[in-house]
């Protein structure tokens, strides 16, 4: 695939799940938003500024920065709370993983449906453990801390590297390149998926039309 | 906390209405997607798209050719039945009167049968019904996926147009190398691919070649079953299209297949823990698909049937002798293609062996059949000079019933006949055929070498090079044959095609996973005895066979001349063109005069083909030597002589005096292909002026093919454990440069050294038997090839190949199951190496010794 792919891992106690993703999405979410774009005439824009706001968790010794949108937020708890539903529902052993994929839509000619075509993807696998008593879920509560910590630098090393962004588009580009339904923020389009344990193989609906498409292209 | 929200809130506010700051403001300027071709999602199937339609010469080619063949199909279908049903034949035979007023003729229409009649008959007839869904089924498939292409290629033809400034027009006259350079530029403006900044030469092969470079490793490996021993036949190669298109379905694409998509494998056939349970997976698979083609066999015979009488009939009844024919097979195109070798270069290079090695194969005409068919032409012939005679003489010969078509067959009889009655004026040499046919194919398995006269060797050339009606009959039972390949011969081999494709599988960031084979990495796959010795450490499950790495590097880097190669492989490719070009330029001046002869580019070629051994004739020099030289001098001639470019090339420089000429000349060939981009940069020379990248690349062609028949008389003379030049002088100095283990070397040593060298070099040549009546210049090497392969079917399989006796055994670190072990073509069969562990790796040598 045409798209660069990070691998995040984290093992963590069921408690604390969605704290832990919300650490990690909203951090990757802070690198990948722009202001909201404002533009002056056809090809000049400027850029509104973009705040952030300190967020503290509850069950981990760890406190992380995202940008200070409410309705971003929501999106990302409901996306975080439906996975952690989905994992304790399961009841196996606890492992699952949620990705964060940033892609740009190009309009296709017209038998064909939209493409969207993701460019980088953020793969958090999530690996539940049970503890029995108070004493270790303390030490667990600083060790996710500073394992988050270390993810959260990894996040902003890879994001430094001078690697492809889709280009800045115009005026009546830009809804194929940002998510321009937030009001106060910019982020690039981008859409959260889980999975619940790495079951094997595909879902059956993208073997479908995997197949569809190769008969087609024999 | 909520004071700095409240300001945040407030500036923004202060933006929206801001025409008094806006002076103040940062403005950017939007780049925008100036073409939608920066960051496409599918870079296989695009570059495959761009490939294909460069191939095809444009789209309205494409188009017209795809659209033609739809309406040929249809065509086909509807006049097939239709003459099956709707035509009256005893009319058409005159065994039925037809009752016409008007005249006695009958007329076309007669024949036929009233519309309501006929289309009650075809209702009747259930095979007919059986027959047209399937068509049916198949044309709408293929209309469907008509118009699919139809959409896709334009997007293509407008990537060629918008992106690489290419017109449909001038696309037919532009060489894939110019569009891939424009690929590559265009990289660096649009980033096609977001993982690099720059695309290289071999990513885009990768792409393009992914599932072609497996198969062809995987035929080099012979893991897919494709070689049989057969009760009544011998040794048969079966490899068809149908049977190659359920090797992809099971590998590549087909529902639950090893691949995920187009460019990944699966992650868990890239872990060895549970291979087993894996392998039985792909079993049961196979089981499956061999299964559907067992009950699919009776729709696809009828249809490969329908094919071919329509595809063929046509061509045989033009031409009948095209059935006599040949082509090469598809088992030849896989043995034969290089890594990273896309369609057209293979095909070039095989047509230009196609004539030398249909020659090569006439030379094995049977006497006997010859005198039968001579016969018979001659009585064929008598009775077609009579009624030719007769016809001219009074046209109403022919409406005698049959005269017409015993006219006919006679002719194809004739002709036929013909085919195996051998030109009286053609001298055959076998041996520098081969040679010449191995310039252009650029494998062949050691042991023809030598025996290229042998009727054995023939018999595998064939497998590589099949008459057209053998390939035609192959295809006709392929539906059969298919299904019980699957089931009881790859079915077993599941394990091994796991392993396969588990330690032949790397990712390579911007491309995916392909097979580790096309890296073409001498340090992973090269083979020792293919001059990547001491720079590779691959084992003997690793190495490539005939050493398939270095050839394909060597012809990548040729055919890519900007392409820039790690590290050590450029060290090897200079490496070795210098050597090339050393041999080539140091030898005219050395040599012996005798083996000089007057045209200039034939010595020249003729040292380079002589190889290592021209020079050692100098260094050793004595008579049967210099005989060695003058053979490999007139095999140099003949390679010549197909090798027109460089001939052709030579002339332009007339100007040059001519030892000037030879080095200059393959100076040039050096710097034209160097690894660096002398050819565009320097066009100072008036020599690279002229050169159009076209030019270039038919020079490459030829350059490729003196590479090649370098490195196998290089190779010959390494596992004939005829040390070459460089490694003699090095002995004394340094032993450890030769590769082979201190007790292997201190046997053998003794009895090498106490040999004068005038000695030992002459020993290959000196039986004075060696003239036979076959006249073949490169007797000698044959005589000695025999010898030693008589000796060895007295000894038994324990001694290894073609090493004249008390040699070296060299050859020894020739993988166990290559094609030279035991005579004559033993199936080459791996041990499967279950796990990467290397005790399981070890060369046959080591237990011999110890």
């Amino acid at each position: 695939m045409n798209c660069r792919s990070e691998v995040l891992e984290v093992t963590v106690e069921a408690r604390q799940i969605d704290e832990a993703m919300l650490a990690l999405l909203h951090t990757i979410l802070l690198h990948r938003s722009t202001g909201k774009f404002h533009y002056k005439k056809e090809g000049t824009y400027s850029i509104g500024t973009v705040g952030t706001a300190d967020s503290d968790c509850d069950f981990i010794d760890f406190t992380f920065v995202r940008v200070s949108s409410e309705e971003l937020d929501r999106v990302i708890r409901k996306a975080v709370c439906e996975f952690k539903d989905g994992l304790n529902n399961s009841g196996s052993d606890g492992m699952g993983q949620i990705s964060l994929e940033f892609y740009q839509k190009k309009k296709s000619r017209w038998p064909f449906s939209d493409e969207c075509i993701p460019w980088e993807v953020w793969t958090i696998k999530v690996n539940v453990v049970n503890l029995a008593n108070e004493q270790e879920r303390q030490i667990c509560r600083e060790k996710v801390g500073e394992k988050l910590g270390e993810k959260v630098i990894n996040v902003v090393e890879v994001i430094n590297r001078n690697e492809y962004l889709p280009k800045m588009p115009t005026q009546s580009e830009v809804d194929n390149v940002f998510d321009t339904s937030l009001k106060d923020v910019q982020p690039y389009l981008y859409k959260i998926t889980y999975q619940i344990t790495d079951s094997l193989g595909t879902s059956v609906s993208t073997t479908m039309r995997r197949l569809i498409k190769d008969t087609l292209a024999l | 906390m909520a004071h700095f929200d409240t300001e945040y809130q407030r500036l923004e506010a202060s933006y929206s209405d801001s025409p008094p700051g806006e002076e103040n403001l940062l403005m950017h300027v939007a780049e925008g997607a100036k073409s939608h071709w920066h960051h496409i999602e599918n870079l296989d199937l695009f570059f495959q798209r761009v490939y294909n339609l460069h191939q095809k010469n444009g789209f309205t080619c494409m188009l017209l050719g795809e659209l033609f063949e739809l309406v040929q199909l249809l065509f086909v279908v509807c006049f097939t039945v239709f003459l099956a049903n709707c035509v009256d034949y005893d009319v058409l035979f005159a065994n039925k009167f037809v009752n016409h007023t008007d005249s006695s003729k009958v007329t076309l229409p007669d024949a036929l049968i009233p519309m309501d009649v006929c289309s009650a008959r075809i209702r009747d007839n259930g095979f007919v019904i059986f027959v047209l869904i399937i068509s049916g089924v198949f044309w709408l498939h293929r209309l469907v996926k008509f118009f699919y292409n139809v959409c896709c290629y334009w997007e293509i033809r407008s990537f060629y147009k918008n992106a690489l400034k290419m017109s449909m027009s001038e696309l037919p006259y532009a060489t894939w190398q110019e569009v891939q350079a424009r690929i590559i530029e265009i990289q660096k403006e649009h980033q096609i691919c977001i993982h690099k900044k720059e695309l290289t030469e071999l990513d885009i092969y990768h792409r393009i070649l992914r599932f072609k470079n497996y198969m062809v490793a995987m035929v080099n490996k012979s893991l897919l079953p494709v070689r049989f021993r057969l009760p009544v036949l011998g040794e048969v190669v079966f490899f068809t299209r149908g049977l190659k298109y359920n090797f992809e379905l099971i590998f590549f694409w087909g529902p639950g297949s090893l691949f995920e998509n187009e460019w990944s494998l699966k992650s868990e056939y890239k872990r060895g823990g549970n291979r087993l349970e894996l392998a039985d997976r792909l079993a049961s698979r196979i089981l499956w698909i061999g299964i559907a083609n067992l009950l699919l066999c009776p729709v696809i015979l009828v249809w490969q049937i329908l094919y071919a009488f329509f595809s063929y009939t046509e061509v045989i009844k033009r031409e009948p002798g095209s059935l006599g024919a040949r082509c090469w097979s598809l088992y030849g195109r896989c043995y034969l293609r290089h890594f990273n070798e896309l369609d057209h270069e293979l095909m070039s290079r095989l047509s230009k062996g196609y004539k030398a090695s249909s020659k090569y194969m006439n030379c094995f005409l049977s006497p006997l059949l010859t005198v039968v068919a001579k016969n018979i032409a001659f009585f064929a012939g008598s009775l077609l000079a009579v009624l030719i005679a007769l016809t001219i003489y009074d046209e109403d010969v022919l409406a005698v019933e049959h005269v017409l078509s015993s006219i006919t067959l006679l002719g194809v009889c004739i002709t036929i006949c013909r085919s195996f009655i051998p030109d009286k004026h053609m001298v055959f040499c076998p041996e520098q055929l081969l040679r010449v046919i191995l310039a252009h194919i650029h494998y062949m398995p050691d042991h023809w070498q030598g025996n290229a006269h042998r009727y054995e060797t023939r018999d595998q050339f064939s497998q590589l090079f099949q008459y057209k009606a053998v390939f035609i009959l192959e295809e006709l039972l392929s539906p059969v044959v298919t299904p019980i390949i699957l089931i009881f011969c790859l079915r077993r081999k599941s394990l091994e095609i796991i392993d396969f494709f588990r330690n032949f599988t790397v990712e390579v960031i911007g491309v995916g996973d392909t097979c580790s084979f096309a890296q073409m990495d001498i340090r992973q796959h090269g083979h020792p005895a293919w001059m990547s010795e001491g720079k590779t450490e691959a084992s003997i499950y690793q190495q490539a066979e005939d050493g398939k790495t270095e050839l394909s590097l060597m012809h990548f880097a040729i055919t890519n001349p900007h392409w820039q190669p790690p590290q050590e492989t450029t060290h090897f490719i200079s490496q070795l063109k210098e050597r090339v070009h050393r041999e080539a330029a140091g030898a005219p001046s050395e040599t012996h005069p005798l083996s000089l002869s007057e045209s200039e580019p034939r010595s020249l070629v003729a040292n380079l083909l002589a190889g290592p051994s021209s020079l050692a004739s100098v260094h050793f020099g004595c008579d049967n030597s210099l005989i060695n030289h003058a053979v490999a001098g007139s095999d140099g001639a003949s390679a010549l002589r197909s090798l027109s470019p460089v001939s052709s090339s030579l002339h332009l420089r007339g100007s040059l005096s001519m030892a000037q000429r030879a080095s200059g000349f393959t100076g040039k060939a050096m710097s034209g292909s160097g690894t660096d981009a002398h050819t565009v940069s320097s066009g100072s020379s008036a020599w690279e002026g002229q050169l159009t990248s076209m030019v270039l690349s038919e020079y490459a062609s030829t350059e490729m093919s003196i590479h090649a028949l370098y490195i196998h008389e290089l190779h010959k003379q390494q596992s004939r454990g005829e040390l070459s030049r460089h490694t003699w002088h090095r002995r004394e100095s340094d032993e450890s440069s030769d590769s082979i283990p201190d007790e292997v070397r201190s046997d053998h040593n003794p009895q090498s050294k106490s040999f004068p060298r005038s000695h030992t070099f002459p020993t290959v040549v000196s039986s004075p038997s060696a003239t036979s009546t076959s006249a073949n210049s490169s007797k000698p090497k044959g005589q000695e090839e025999e010898k030693s392969q008589s000796q060895r079917r007295h000894s038994g399989p324990a001694t290894d190949h073609f090493n004249a006796v008390g040699r070296p055994v060299r050859v020894a670190r020739v993988p166990m199951g290559g094609w030279a072990v035991d005579g004559q073509a033993a199936p080459r069969h791996h041990e499967a190496v279950p796990e990467e562990s290397s005790e399981d790796e070890m060369p046959p040598h080591i237990h011999k010794v110890t």
